[in-house]
């Protein structure tokens, strides 16, 4: 019902706005198409993954890939006709849940128009079989096979590190490749720097979409602000403001894992930004604010003298000098049930 | 487990597959649901045949002669399949319960995801490598063993790259360990709450690695004096990262490129996963590309926002890397009822300890008023799951079943009252805690708390 009724309304909007929205730039759509990445592929070795692979999507009928099971509503939105084009892709794109109720792509939407067209200008390139229409094709270097004889075991060079002389010597650039680690203490921080208001908009590209333009986290992502003194409370609420001890963690962490299928897209500079960002989200900074390599280690986190080390050994109920467990009537009543295990009935059954 | 968190709170449902729950409170996620068709198809799955069974397993009731015996079948007489229809062999096509679970009722990204080692279904100690429950954090990385590189960096006198050619250089020892997810048995810190020992403790698996001492590795690179800790890192996209304190590296840490006699399973790490025996199971790096020694944590994400124990004064303890005693009954259990009646009966589970061997388990069917000491079989390895077996003649009256074991230092399984107590319910890892069962007078099985 809802569905049709926001499919007639997109039609009759679509009537009225007829040019296509300019400034798409499909080398920015393939960034931004690191936000699909955890649900999509594209590409000739694409596979369906909770989401369709997204080959061949202008100018077609919607819900066509074969071999990938599509929602209800989805299909009932394909049925009365629901085509892709600029058009319809950009309506859905901005707001997926809304332009079909009831899809399982969940996915709160792509705010900027900018953002969306370019988008669409790279899924365009992908036609049916996954081929990049416009990539440039590079000229295939045909190595002649040479057949070397084996090497004898004498002739292997034995290295002079270490006890079994084993592996090779780790050269600086390779270090430096993969030494991306940060601690508490500024160790491995990169020089540069970055401020809140530049972090908002990479923010709202690169995360948003999953963790909520004010960190409150879209649908089923995880929440990155607020929260503050709730940890005593029956449902704490841990954020990187309420619970994160150090404010190096925020900054390795986007750095070696986020955005989430897209990992290390960012330059150190807008790591910077974006941390800088979250901590104004957490009302630990102001949008002035700038985070730098110089400042960085000043800043401390609310919550980081409330780690303590591992006590349980501890804990009271614990038997001391060897005593043994209680064998034989160990309570005078007999036992009670007092809580089964329940399997919550949230289920919307559609029907 | 990261973002999927464990009890109940709000949820919210957006659209008719995908059901998650999210804990505003808890600023975590919370998979916990399922379609309620789906539950009442899995509830007459589960519970399926045991009326039927109850009546057919009854020897003195058969009155007529069984087909299966004065029939040939077709397996009798026709030919099966010849040696090469299997190169690599899989289960009976008959098995189909003991398969790990997860989708589509219990998360709703299996990029950042767990599902759960079928332990009603398996007997002995060891988990079959197929059925050993995945936690990947940012999807399986496939990984082709000639790319594969292991970096050694930091506070050495020679930072060195291994090749897995190298790596088999080494030598190589053999162990059989658990592995248990920190936040296994994590939803039922509130309560009861899932139906089947496979959901509540499957967090867990328990094969035999082929590997190299980590001490070995180290030794290569040479350590400076003040090498303290060490930073194990993955190649997959989440570049997994945890602190490990140097003695644990060179007590019993392995890097192993074997699980159960075969290559690590993709889901498990290939080519070269961390062995960190005893610990919580995220410290067990998988898809292992460097280590990097330092002489302080790091306090990356993993040691901090999770993997750390909130308490009820809202501090949390960290470095919390011990998984404690702790034992659960595999059968019967919600997923595995009993169904031939009253008489003789196997009670059976599984029993570990982080800290050694497993000393005793004790069975108790009238929920921990009375105690019996049950038969542990197979061999005793320490961390390493023991199997026990209560063999006892069920009067067919209700019961509730708990088991709990002692380690070889003493280390006694507390009660979930204890637990309570001593953390209140929001610590999410690190809960081992008794469990009951309830059988009821049918043979039907459910998670419950007594009192
Ligand atoms: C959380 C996972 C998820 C994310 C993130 C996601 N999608 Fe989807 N997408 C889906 C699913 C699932 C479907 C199938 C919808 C259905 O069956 O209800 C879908 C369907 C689509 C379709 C229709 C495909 C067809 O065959 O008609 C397009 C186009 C699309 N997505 C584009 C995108 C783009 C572009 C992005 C990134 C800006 C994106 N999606 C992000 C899960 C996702
Ligand atoms: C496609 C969805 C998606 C996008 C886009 C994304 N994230 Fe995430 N983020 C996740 C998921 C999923 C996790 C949890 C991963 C896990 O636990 O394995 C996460 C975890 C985090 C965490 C840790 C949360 C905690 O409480 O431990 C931070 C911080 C974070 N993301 C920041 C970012 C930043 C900054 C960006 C943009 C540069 C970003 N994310 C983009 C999905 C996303």
């Amino acid at each position: 019902m809802s569905l049709r009724k926001t499919i007639l309304g997109i039609s009759a909007f679509m009537a009225l706005v007829c040019s296509a929205p300019a400034l798409a730039d499909a080398a920015d759509g393939e960034k931004l198409f690191g936000q699909c990445l955890a649900c999509h592929q594209i590409g000739e070795s694409a596979k369906h993954l909770f989401g369709p692979k997204l080959n061949g999507m202008s100018n077609k009928p919607a819900g066509l890939a074969e071999d990938y099971v599509y929602s209800g509503s989805f299909k009932k939105a394909a049925q009365s006709g629901l085509k892709w084009d600029d058009e319809s892709l950009d309506k859905f794109l901005e707001a997926p849940l809304d332009f079909i109720v009831g899809t399982k792509m969940a996915f709160p939407g792509v705010k900027s128009e900018e953002s969306r067209a370019s988008i669409i200008a790279y899924l365009k390139e992908f036609n049916e079989n996954g081929e990049r229409i416009k990539a440039v094709v590079e000229p295939k270097i045909i190595k002649p096979i040479v057949i070397e004889p084996r090497k004898l075991a004498t002739e292997f060079v034995v290295p002079k590190h270490g006890v079994l002389h084993l592996g090779r010597r780790a050269l600086d650039e390779e270090v430096v490749a993969w030494d991306i680690d940060i601690r508490p203490d500024g160790l491995g921080l990169p020089k540069g720097s970055g401020n809140a208001i530049d972090g908002s908009e990479l923010y709202e590209n690169h995360c948003a979409s999953c963790h909520g333009s004010f960190g409150e986290g879209t649908v089923r992502w995880p929440v990155l602000a607020g929260g503050e003194d709730t940890l005593t409370e029956e449902r704490p609420e841990k954020t990187v403001g309420s619970y994160w001890p150090y404010l190096s963690t925020v900054y390795d962490y986007i750095r070696r894992a986020m955005p989430f299928g897209n990992a290390r897209s960012l330059s150190d500079d807008d790591v910077y930004a974006i941390t800088a960002y979250i901590l104004y989200l957490n009302d630990l900074e102001d949008e002035e604010f700038e985070l730098t390599s110089e400042n960085f280690t000043s800043i401390r986190m609310p919550n980081e003298e409330n780690f303590t080390a591992d006590n349980r050994h501890e804990e009271s109920y614990r038997l001391t000098n060897n005593s043994e467990p209680c064998m034989n009537n160990c309570a005078d009543i007999p036992a009670r049930i007092i809580q089964r295990a329940r399997v919550l009935d949230v289920t919307p059954d559609s029907e | 487990m990261g973002w999927i968190s464990f009890y109940l709170p709000k949820y919210i449902v957006k659209n008719e597959y995908i059901v998650y729950i999210f804990s505003k409170g808890y600023r975590e996620w919370v998979p916990i649901s399922m379609k309620r068709r789906t539950l009442l198809k899995r509830g007459l799955a589960l519970g399926g045949g045991v009326g039927a069974s109850l009546a057919g397993s009854n020897a003195l009731a058969a009155q007529q002669p069984e087909t299966l015996i004065t029939e040939i079948q077709d397996w009798n007489r026709y030919l099966g399949d010849g040696v090469d229809a299997r190169p690599y062999g899989r289960p009976s096509q008959f098995e189909t319960e003991a398969v790990r679970r997860n989708v589509p009722w219990l998360t709703a990204d299996p990029k950042s995801s767990v599902n759960f080692t079928p332990l009603h279904k398996i007997d002995g100690i060891i988990t079959p490598n197929g059925l050993c429950f995945e936690r990947h954090h940012g999807g399986i990385a496939e990984i082709d063993p000639a790319d594969q590189r292991l970096m050694i960096n930091g506070l050495v006198d020679t930072p060195l790259v291994f090749t897995m050619e190298d790596l088999a250089r080494f030598p190589r020892e053999n162990h059989v360990y658990f592995l248990e997810c920190a936040a296994n048995t994590g939803m039922e810190w509130r309560g009861a709450q899932l139906n089947g020992c496979q959901f509540t403790h499957g967090m867990v698996h328990n094969v035999m690695y082929t590997g190299v001492k980590l001490k070995h590795l180290l030794a290569e690179a040479g350590l400076k004096s003040n090498a303290k800790w060490l930073l194990p890192e993955g190649a997959d996209s989440s570049h997994m990262t945890r602190s490990v304190p140097m003695e644990k590296a060179l007590d019993d840490c392995l890097v192993a490129t074997h699980m159960n006699g075969e290559a690590l399973r993709p889901e498990q790490g290939y080519p070269l996963r961390l062995v960190v025996p005893g610990w919580e199971g995220n410290m067990w790096v998988k898809w292992l590309r460097r280590i990097e020694v330092g002489d302080k944590p790091w306090h990356h994400r993993e040691e901090t926002s999770k993997y750390t124990d909130l308490l009820e004064d809202g501090t949390a303890r960290r470095f919390t890397w011990v998984m404690e005693v702790k034992s659960v009954i595999t059968n019967p259990s919600p997923q595995a009822p009993i169904n031939h009646g009253r008489g003789q009966t196997v009670l059976t589970g599984l029993a570990w300890s982080g800290l050694g061997k497993i000393k005793r388990v004790d069975v108790s069917i009238d929920g921990g008023r009375n105690w019996k000491t049950a038969r542990l079989d197979g061999p005793s390895l320490s961390k390493s799951v023991h199997r026990f077996y209560y063999d006892f003649n069920w009067d067919g009256s209700e019961m509730f079943l708990q088991s709990r074991a002692i380690d070889e230092f003493g280390n006694v399984q507390p009660t979930k009252t204890d637990l309570r107590a001593a953390r209140g319910v929001n610590s999410i890892y690190h809960n081992n805690a008794i469990q009951t069962w309830h059988v009821r007078n049918d043979g039907t099985t459910e998670n419950v708390e007594i009192a």
